[in-house]
């Protein structure tokens, strides 16, 4: 076990310092609609000028193809520098869409899509959940038939962020109606401009729209655009899970730390205190977060679900950080500022990508191995 | 590669002896005979030379090997002898027994003395090895590990530090005893969860129970990543390492104690009784909680803290 800064790493943080502190935007990002969209992209953009877009992705597909060690250097720096979230409307395109084309798609689809996603010129969204099948995602029913080399598709997706804005959906569909669950789905590139597809903004608990649910009526898809094997899709879906331990995820877990610096900042406590108790408590669960996301990036795993201790860690670290906010900011805390707002966005960390309870099944029957209901 | 997690090759190879050696001698259910451990193993599995140099007759291994012992010995539940000998051993060459003691008031608390023997005071900001001229034997806390209560003005001084780096070793080591006893609660919590059947299945087949261990497993995960961010600091000298320690030394016992209560609660009737292990995993976790108490965790800069707090970066 060892964690040792070279010369090479300190000329490397000393660049992305830099770089940050020369580019990161002074104003807050737009939360919703065309705005949001405009902010994020331009900031991609920037951001693959300065030589800073896809820094996991392999050099071949125009990425950084940087390792480990330096992505996490990179984003230590970049939350540091208060950059725009990363969870933003290029999210899903950088860290899951683009990294699944580069695991499963066609040199064709590469060709197309990396190039635009890593300009922050499309915007992808994640067409996954439904409403009648959210934890158990494998009970999905929107399907396809497919006529001639098309793929027909009706049904409907909801919670999906930035519909509005996406030009792409990364759409899991069942194809072949003759099988089950995990079996007969397929993985396929959904062009959000296609005739037949409706958006339905969701006002959000904290106020704002930037989810919503996709109806599909008769939407015609090119065979082409599978991913994959046809009726593959689940596998094509799994392979993005060993793609996550490196994604811009760590960025978020590491900014948790920077947000209970803010509070520190904020609310300037005095020993002896239960606020100063509470941001010591605080402090040090940001800490063993940071301490996770290290271990989940240069250990090497016991078993693939290892990385579902640390979510579950971080969604409810999240909350509570945010818990103290609204507890700190006192009667100021019943007003819009970013606190308030990143109070109520933070009940979704529980819920979306697989609830608590979810997770904490996960844990006990394929860490622990305690047996299934 | 310069930023590694794994366990190497010597560290895969002293947990494993370690671990050999601990299941052999100090399986948890031996404490239910309520006799003293007998640390004679330990001593001959060289536990208080395993950090001093080859040269000085020790194993030559860094604090990050030690901690990762002292977490199989609180997994073992292990007299805290043991620990308070290891950090003695940077205080002394003696090889007298050494108990942990804990100053309450104008009385020092001893856990397990022993006649002629030294204590080792878990300070504030410094670490006290002591001789106490008359102890008087007390009950302790549900009928555990033997106490004793001498007068601080019976106590001599036989060798003290300040020395940073010794009391964050000190701190590492209480913290890694802690996260052993964790561990060994979440494990016991887990193997009875999957043989005690009610309602025609285990336990463990239930989702309430599941989710008591799963957030064991959580807080374990997390304290078991910072324990090994720590011992690096430690061992390399890191610029961070006072916050790491005192991060570390603020958690640990809220996870140990709060696994050892999961535990007991799992075990339902059987856990409440003294017949089972569950319990002592608590009062260890107890015990463990009093020794040293770490340097407030707001008074060292985070590593993501803000630059100017900062001098040189988080590492060195």
């Amino acid at each position: 076990m060892k964690l040792e800064l070279t010369a090479e790493h300190r000329a490397f943080q000393e660049r992305a310092r830099e770089w940050l502190l020369a580019n990161v935007p002074h104003e807050r990002a737009p939360h919703e609609g065309p705005a949001a969209r405009k902010f994020a992209t331009e900031w991609v953009a920037r951001c693959h000028e300065g030589g800073w877009s896809g820094l996991g992705w392999p050099k071949e597909y125009g990425g950084q193809g940087l390792s480990p060690d330096r992505i996490v250097l990179w984003y230590e720096e970049y939350v540091r520098a208060r950059a725009p979230s990363v969870l933003d409307c290029t999210f899903v395109a950088l860290n899951h869409a683009g990294p699944t084309l580069i695991a499963c798609g066609t040199g064709e689809q590469k060709d197309f899509h990396l190039p635009r996603i890593l300009r922050g010129q499309s915007i992808w969204c994640q067409g996954f959940s439904e409403p009648g099948s959210g934890s158990d995602l494998a009970s999905l029913s929107t399907s396809a038939v497919i006529d001639g080399d098309h793929l027909v598709v009706n049904g409907s997706k909801i919670w999906t962020s930035y519909a509005d804005n996406a030009d792409y959906q990364e759409l899991l569909i069942r194809t072949d109606p003759a099988q089950k669950r995990h079996k007969g789905l397929s993985w396929v590139i959904c062009d959000m401009k296609s005739p037949g597809i409706t958006v339905r903004p969701i006002k959000n608990m904290a106020g704002t729209r930037h989810f919503a649910q996709v109806f599909y009526d008769d939407v015609r898809i090119p065979l082409t655009s599978v991913v994959g094997d046809l009726h593959d899709g689940w596998r094509v879906a799994m392979t993005t899970l060993s793609f996550e331990r490196k994604t811009a995820a760590m960025g978020l877990q590491l900014d948790l730390s920077v947000k209970v610096e803010d509070l520190i900042a904020l609310a300037e406590p005095r020993p002896g205190t239960s606020t100063y108790d509470r941001l010591a408590q605080l402090r040090a669960e940001a800490a063993g977060l940071r301490a996770m996301t290290y271990r989940t990036l240069f250990r090497d795993p016991v078993t693939p679900s290892d990385g579902s201790l640390m979510r579950l860690y971080f969604a409810e670290l999240a909350q509570r950080i945010y818990r103290a906010a609204m507890d700190i900011l006192g009667p100021e805390a019943l007003f819009d500022s970013h606190w308030s707002y990143d109070y109520l966005e933070s009940y979704s960390e529980t819920i979306a990508g697989g609830t608590a309870e979810i997770q904490r099944n996960i844990i006990a029957e394929r860490i622990l191995g305690l047996p299934r209901e | 590669m310069t930023f590694d997690l794994n366990l190497n090759e010597d560290q895969r190879q002293i947990c494993d002896a370690a671990t050999a050696m601990l299941e052999a001698n100090y399986p948890v259910g031996r404490l239910r005979s309520g006799a003293p451990d007998d640390l004679a193993q330990l001593t001959e599995f060289g536990l208080y030379t395993l950090a001093r140099p080859e040269e000085h007759g020790g194993t030559g291994f860094t604090p990050t090997e030690e901690a990762l012992v002292h977490v199989l010995l609180g997994k073992h539940v292990v007299s805290t002898r043991a620990l308070a000998g290891s950090v003695a051993a940077r205080l002394t060459t003696d090889t007298l027994p050494v108990c942990a003691a804990v100053e309450s008031g104008d009385s020092l608390m001893l856990i397990e003395p022993s006649e002629n023997g030294l204590s080792l005071i878990f300070g504030t900001g410094k670490l006290q090895l002591v001789r106490a001229a008359s102890i008087t034997p007390a009950k302790s806390l549900g009928d555990g590990v033997p106490v004793g209560r001498a007068r601080l003005v019976d106590v001599t001084v036989v060798a003290e530090t300040t020395q940073q780096k010794t009391i964050l070793l000190a701190d590492l080591l209480v913290a890694a005893q802690l996260l052993g006893v964790a561990q060994g609660a979440l494990d016991l919590a887990v193997s009875y969860a999957k043989i005690r059947t009610q309602f025609g299945k285990p336990i463990g087949a239930f989702q309430a129970i599941k989710h008591h261990c799963a957030t064991m497993a959580v807080e374990t995960e997390m304290l078991s990543s910072l324990l090994d961010m720590a011992a690096i600091a430690v061992t390399e000298s890191q610029t961070d390492v006072a916050f790491q320690v005192a991060a570390l030394r603020l958690l640990a016992p809220k996870v140990a104690l709060a696994n050892a209560r999961t535990c007991i609660q799992i075990h339902g009737g059987i856990g409440f009784s003294d017949e089972a292990d569950a319990h002592q995993f608590l009062k260890q976790a107890h015990i463990l909680s009093r020794l040293g108490n770490g340097s407030a965790v707001l008074d060292h800069p985070a590593p993501l803290a803000p630059h100017h707090e900062l001098q040189g970066g988080q590492f060195t």
